[in-house]
């Protein structure tokens, strides 16, 4: 990857709106290949309308947004094979074996691999070899995650997007997830997370933007100068949802 | 795999959607097989009629012959008609069940014959039979509530519509494919089914090709019906209590109002008002002098009117003439029962056009010949038939020729 490079996500000015309601208000944002963002926000600061844009679930009114040169608001689909997405609550479906939700949702995405490829993308993401071919009525939240996060990283793609992706887990299973975000980014994804979870985002981003009323008022690095410190991250962020509240 | 074999093994994977398939499978070969049955009975029926009619006339040929009596042989003798099934009639009985598809007739008076019969069985006549065109039109629309009221919202609700519509083939396409597969299988389990109980009753490629199309028409409204209420956005509970809902109205209460709206608008008397009138006008020609029915008979029969005059003793030329006398009595309320049935048929027929289940209704009996028309038809074949034997017994009464027990061989047959 070259400094000429385009970032993988790149989004410019973005302008959205829900009526007369501005969700994002002149956004900008870029994450390079192998790399991971975090957008802290509080709620309705514009994080799932900035991964719905991504998506192409959402037109822009102005502004460029771009997923590994395609623009989703023009061709969603070539957006979307460029794209893994992990939602808030990864939900599969219950009366499928973990093996065949992947198989299914590999061939949802055009692409297909052998099972020894799908468990090995497990065991990667560390699900339990006795998992595999269960159904996943009982699954836990962390295992399911890990069985998207399989699917993601079968994939392939250059940008993977995680929306709220340790809401729910255990600490344990936050340090297993983001060590598996932290393994995707070092294949050369560029890795865009929305999450309220701090700690977590300071664990693994290597970039924190803060995101109020639909635009980024501050951005930090994980390392260099500007290398952020948890406790005044956690002011900053605390600051700017009071603010966004009042 | 392909995502057609992913769609089908999620789909049959589902316990509801399984168990509503198989559930429709079994309504649809049991209503076959009824229908099947139901027709092999009226067949076995039909057969049996040459030699119960044999024994018949033999025991009257056997009393005839010692008097020589044409009159006694029109009077005692009964004569079978009979409206062979259609080999569709299995998928749609209509109104052979409530209609008479055998008729014995003599060559008396023949309204009160025709009309004797027409009470329908109100047990049978309100539900309809349980035969393939109640499955497809009251059951299957069902089905498809059952498979489609939640293709979208029970996505939603599981949290999983935006996973799905974030993959490049998992947006409108994926539910394209699903409706799809979904109304393969609808559509397999009646008309597998139905086209194996087709070819084995002798029906010809075209109906069978027809019928299925008809089927996955029918199908193909409810399944818009439910993605029209699937736009919504509502909860699965809502659309399915939504679509059951115009499953009621569109099956059960449009149709039943617009029923009893068709017999408002188009009042029709009772078929057996004629036969009334008709016996009436027959018993009451015992009181009008003989000279004065005859006259009236030769009048409009002109053909039989040099036949010798009566003499003092009874001739059952003159119980005859006054039987077919009352026949003509009543001709204009038969024209007009006749033609009510048809307005009001008209009527149900033109409301098919709006209403699916009435007009797939509609169609698979006519297809059938199980409706009115074909009833029509049936009691126009008796009259024709009944023409003939008059004309036959006529032949011998008002030419005083003695009638033995070899002319009764000579009598018409039914159909031939």
């Amino acid at each position: 990857m070259t400094k000429d490079t385009p970032a993988p996500i790149l989004i410019d000015n973005l302008v959205l709106a829900y009526g007369q309601h501005r969700v994002l208000d002149g956004l900008s944002l870029q994450v390079p290949a192998g790399s991971i963002t975090a957008l802290l926000g509080g709620n309705g600061a514009g994080k799932s309308t900035t991964l719905a844009a991504l998506l192409g679930f959402v037109r822009a009114q102005s502004g460029t947004v771009l997923v590994a040169g395609v623009d989703p608001g023009m061709d969603p689909d070539a957006a979307r094979r460029r794209i893994a997405y992990l939602p808030e609550n990864v939900a599969l479906y219950e009366h499928l074996t973990a093996a065949e939700n992947a198989d299914y949702l590999l061939a949802l995405s055009e692409e297909r691999k052998e099972r020894r490829i799908i468990t090995d993308a497990f065991a990667a993401a560390g699900l339990q070899e006795r998992a595999w071919d269960q159904r996943l009525g009982g699954f836990s939240k962390g295992m399911r995650q890990k069985v998207a996060i399989a699917v993601a990283l079968l994939r392939e793609v250059p940008v993977l997007l995680l929306d709220e992706p340790t809401s729910g887990l255990d600490p344990r299973a936050t340090v297993d997830f983001n060590a598996l975000v932290a393994a995707v980014r070092d294949r050369g994804t560029a890795v865009l997370m929305v999450t309220h979870d701090l700690l977590s985002a300071a664990d693994v981003a290597d970039r924190i933007g803060f995101l109020e009323a639909g635009r980024i008022v501050e951005e930090v690095a994980a390392s260099g100068p500007e290398r952020f410190d948890v406790r005044a991250l956690h002011a900053r962020f605390a600051v700017a949802a009071e603010r966004l509240a009042a | 795999m392909t995502l057609w074999k992913h769609e089908l093994r999620l789909l049959l994977r589902g316990r509801l959607s399984t168990v509503a398939l198989a559930l429709l499978a079994v309504l649809s070969v049991a209503a076959l097989a009824a229908g099947m049955a139901e027709v092999s009975r009226q067949r076995a029926a039909i057969a049996a009629i040459p030699a119960a009619q044999a024994e018949d006339i033999a025991a009257v040929a056997d009393y005839v012959d010692r008097t020589k009596d044409a009159g006694s042989a029109a009077y005692y003798s009964f004569h079978p008609t009979w409206d062979a099934p259609s080999p569709l009639a299995f998928a749609a009985l209509g109104m052979r069940d409530v209609s008479p598809y055998i008729l014995r007739v003599r060559a008396l008076g023949l309204e009160a014959q025709i009309y004797d019969g027409d009470t329908f069985n109100p047990e049978l006549a309100l539900p309809g039979r349980f035969d393939f065109a109640f499955v497809l039109v009251f059951l299957a629309p069902l089905f498809v509530i059952a498979l489609f009221h939640d293709q979208v919202s029970g996505e939603r609700e599981a949290g999983r519509l935006r996973t799905l519509t974030a993959l490049p083939r998992g947006g409108s396409g994926l539910m394209r494919r699903r409706t799809l597969v979904r109304l393969a299988l609808l559509w397999a389990v009646l008309a597998v089914p139905f086209t194996f109980a087709a070819i084995v009753s002798g029906v010809g490629i075209g109906a069978i090709l027809l019928i299925l199309a008809v089927i996955a028409a029918y199908l193909s409204f409810w399944i818009g019906l439910a993605a029209l209420i699937g736009r919504l956005r509502w909860s699965s509970v809502a659309n399915a209590a939504t679509l059951a809902a115009c499953w009621l109205v569109l099956v059960l209460i449009v149709p039943t109002l617009a029923h009893v709206a068709i017999n408002r608008a188009v009042p029709v008397d009772q078929g057996a008002e004629i036969a009334l009138a008709q016996r009436e006008r027959v018993n009451h020609a015992w009181d009008i002098p003989r000279e004065e029915t005859m006259r009236r008979f030769y009048a409009n029969h002109p053909r039989w009117a040099a036949s010798a005059p009566l003499g003092p003793e009874f001739h059952y030329k003159w119980y005859l003439a006054f039987h077919q006398n009352g026949d003509e009595s009543v001709a204009g309320q038969v024209r007009a029962y006749r033609a009510g049935l048809e307005r009001r048929d008209a009527a149900a027929r033109a409301l098919g056009w709006v209403l699916p289940s009435v007009g797939v209704q509609a169609l698979l009996t006519r297809l059938a010949a199980t409706d009115l028309t074909a009833q029509l038809a049936y009691q126009d074949r008796i009259r024709d038939f009944h023409r003939r034997l008059r004309d036959f017994y006529y032949a011998y009464l008002f030419n005083d020729r003695p009638f033995g027990k070899e002319d009764f061989a000579r009598a018409p047959v039914f159909g031939r």
